[in-house]
């Protein structure tokens, strides 16, 4: 999952981005509305935090913008300006979630997988392919009921592709969205994480769609 | 109903008051001063010229008296002689009754230095003081007292006639009382209609004062409209009847009642910039000590806490406007998307929200403190509830000075035992710790229902939560 970061507080954005590196995301950072801006309209990104005010373009023009460009991923707004009309405007302007500063990293982090989860279709915290267990809330995967051990970049891989399951998704998209913009993107790693996992798991959920990319679904052989 | 709804109805400067203060403010106000002032120089001009008419009155009736006086005077000279041995008479009757009867108020006498006064029968044994030492030839009048108690008018005049050696000297009186009485129903006349005149003046000027300052009292009831918010500015500024000296006076007050909104705005401007700059420092703050158990860092989230508890709540205080609009604010359609909002924020919680509204009612105020009031509460009751938030607004009309909006939020949640709903409108008072939030939420609401006269109260809900009774002007 590839979150953007737009907060002109260089602080601020550092620990939600060390946050956000702890729990398992990639991320980019941008500290003015301008960069926020370009950032969201040419990278693929799974979610956005935005502040409000910020630098050269305020937060609420740069969402504003973003929809009228039919970009449609989940943003959560991030700012100091916490009365209702402001969190009203906010909602209107076509944000998915409003958190008002200042905030509990927990609070931030539960409503961004909330907020990924939504988008992808999903409901619960709890994704669950075949026997395959994830649970979003503290990035532990189970088959059948006893824990897999991940890398994280592993875990990432495998986040997206349960996140979108049933949906086939290319070996690009994939880099795209477990690795942050710096990344010297090379799609070859994507299949070694894709054979790593397979074996760890044991089970087979994820399948190679030739030439598109991976697809993660169960066929219960036993039905 | 209750306590508090009174409070919402009543109007302090309805109240009675004791009779004596409400003078000293007669006496005290504009009215009383142009009246009382009126008054005093009208009473002292009536009074001037009630005495100058009594005066001139008398003087025309006694010189009516006296012309009769003098009239019988020249007629009872006129008929005197003296006979050739000396002998004083007349030669000629002075045929009238009213010298006849004993003290009938008409009396004439005829005196010298030496001889025994010649008297009308009328006068009885009385005789009148002939001031023979003061001799003067020419008729004079005076008032002088009569038998019987009387008050005579005198007419006098010395003498020589032909052929006498001595200096007569004749009176002819008549008694003032009918003089007096007719004196005296003028006056009694002269003074009903002195009063009358004072009171009809004293009336016009009240009714006069009163239609000249009706203005300068439709500008106090338009700035109490503007105080209580039921208008934006002084109505009297656009009213083409506004006499041309007011004018300025208004436009003045508009222009301070202007001045003070742009004064607010600022200051929310400058608020919100404060807790922009504020808020972002104490996240970082926050974030920094977060996860790490030490004795220091414990107490910086501690005291963090509390800051943005003060900070939060001072903020919120500090935008509150509490006052009208004068335009009204379209109720349902912000409810609405206050509650779709709330929905967004409670996340995951699949909440049933159902909002009951007539579209056309209006809350008469600013957007921001309604959004405050019942984005808390539907917050609240979001937080709170297992499944349902329900809320339904009326406008209640019936018995009130001004027409009101009842808000009913409710929750099927857990609700609030009786004894603690009062503590819940504390600052920073929270039912449960473990709930986010900042405790702040109905501190809010309350301070934001007071600021705009109304009132606000907990109950069971009948979804068996918390339920909220929120009572606001309706426009």
């Amino acid at each position: 999952m590839r979150i953007l970061i737009v907060e002109d507080d260089v602080t601020l954005a550092g620990q939600i981005a060390d946050n956000l590196k702890d729990a398992g995301y990639a991320y980019d950072m941008a500290h003015d509305g301008e960069e926020g801006h370009f950032l969201g309209d040419t990278e693929p990104y799974d979610a956005v935090i935005l502040d409000l005010g910020l630098p050269i373009m305020d937060g609420a023009s740069v969402l504003k913008k973003w929809r009228a460009d039919d970009k449609k991923m989940p943003v959560m707004i991030l700012t100091a300006r916490d009365s209702w009309t402001d969190k009203v405007e906010g909602l209107d302007a076509g944000a998915d979630d409003y958190l008002a500063k200042p905030f509990v990293v927990e609070e931030l982090l539960a409503r961004l997988r909330a907020l990924i989860r939504r988008s992808a279709g999903q409901t619960s915290p709890v994704l669950a392919v075949g026997p395959v267990r994830l649970d979003t809330r503290n990035s532990k995967v189970t088959v059948d009921g006893s824990a897999v051990k991940l890398t994280a970049q592993e875990f990432k891989l495998l986040s997206y592709l349960m996140h979108h399951e049933g949906k086939v998704i290319s070996r690009t998209e994939l880099t795209e969205h477990i690795y942050d913009q710096d990344f010297d993107k090379d799609s070859n790693t994507i299949e070694v994480f894709v054979n790593r996992i397979r074996k760890k798991l044991a089970v087979p959920i994820i399948q190679t769609v030739r030439g598109l990319g991976y697809r993660i679904e169960w066929e219960d052989d036993s039905a | 109903m209750n306590q508090s709804d009174n409070n919402v109805a009543s109007d302090p400067v309805q109240l009675a008051e004791p009779d004596a203060s409400r003078a000293a403010r007669f006496i005290g106000s504009l009215t009383g001063r142009l009246v009382m002032s009126a008054v005093v120089w009208s009473f002292v001009a009536l009074v001037v010229g009630g005495f100058v008419l009594s005066f001139a009155f008398r003087s025309y009736v006694l010189t009516d008296v006296d012309k009769r006086l003098e009239l019988l005077l020249d007629t009872l000279i006129g008929i005197s002689e003296v006979s050739p041995d000396g002998d004083f008479r007349f030669n000629q009757a002075l045929a009238d009754q009213r010298f006849v009867t004993p003290y009938s108020g008409w009396y004439w006498q005829v005196s010298t230095e030496e001889m025994e006064p010649l008297r009308s029968r009328s006068l009885w044994d009385f005789a009148l003081d002939a001031h023979h030492e003061k001799r003067r030839f020419s008729l004079r009048y005076s008032i002088v007292a009569g038998p019987d108690g009387q008050q005579l008018r005198l007419a006098e005049h010395d003498i020589i006639l032909p052929e006498a050696q001595q200096v007569f000297h004749y009176q002819v009186a008549s008694n003032m009382a009918e003089v007096q009485a007719a004196i005296n129903r003028f006056n009694w006349l002269l003074v009903s209609a002195l009063a009358l005149i004072l009171l009809t003046v004293t009336l016009a000027l009240v009714l006069q004062v009163s239609y000249g300052l009706r203005p300068l009292r439709q500008i106090k009831r338009d700035l109490g409209d503007v105080r209580a918010g039921r208008a934006a500015k002084l109505a009297s500024a656009r009213d083409p009847k506004l006499p041309q000296d007011l004018k300025p006076l208004v436009d003045e007050i508009n222009g301070l009642i202007d001045q003070n909104d742009k004064l607010v705005q600022r200051a929310r401007t400058h608020v919100g910039n404060l807790a922009h700059a504020l808020k972002t420092p104490l996240s970082v703050i926050q974030n920094a000590v977060d996860g790490d158990d030490s004795e220091q860092s414990s107490t910086i989230a501690r005291q963090t806490k509390e800051i943005r508890v003060h900070v939060d709540h001072h903020l919120k205080r500090a935008r509150i406007a509490g006052g009208g609009t004068g335009v009204g604010l379209p109720v349902c359609d912000r409810i609405n998307k206050l509650a779709n909002a709330v929905a967004v924020i409670a996340g995951d919680k699949q909440l049933e929200m159902s909002v009951e509204c007539d579209p056309g009612l209006m809350f008469d105020g600013e957007k921001e403190d309604f959004d405050e009031l019942l984005g808390n509460l539907l917050d609240n009751a979001a937080k709170w509830a297992v499944s349902e938030v329900t809320v339904t607004v009326a406008r209640l009309e019936e018995g009130l000075r001004r027409p009101l909006l009842e808000i009913l939020v409710s929750d099927d949640g857990p609700g609030v035992p009786a004894d603690k709903r009062d503590s819940m409108f504390d600052r920073g008072q929270r039912l449960d710790e473990q709930m986010p939030g900042t405790g702040l939420g109905l501190a809010i609401v309350r301070d934001i229902a007071d600021m705009y006269g109304g009132n606000v109260k907990l109950s069971t809900a009948p979804l068996g939560g918390l339920g909220v009774r929120l009572l606001l002007p309706a426009k």
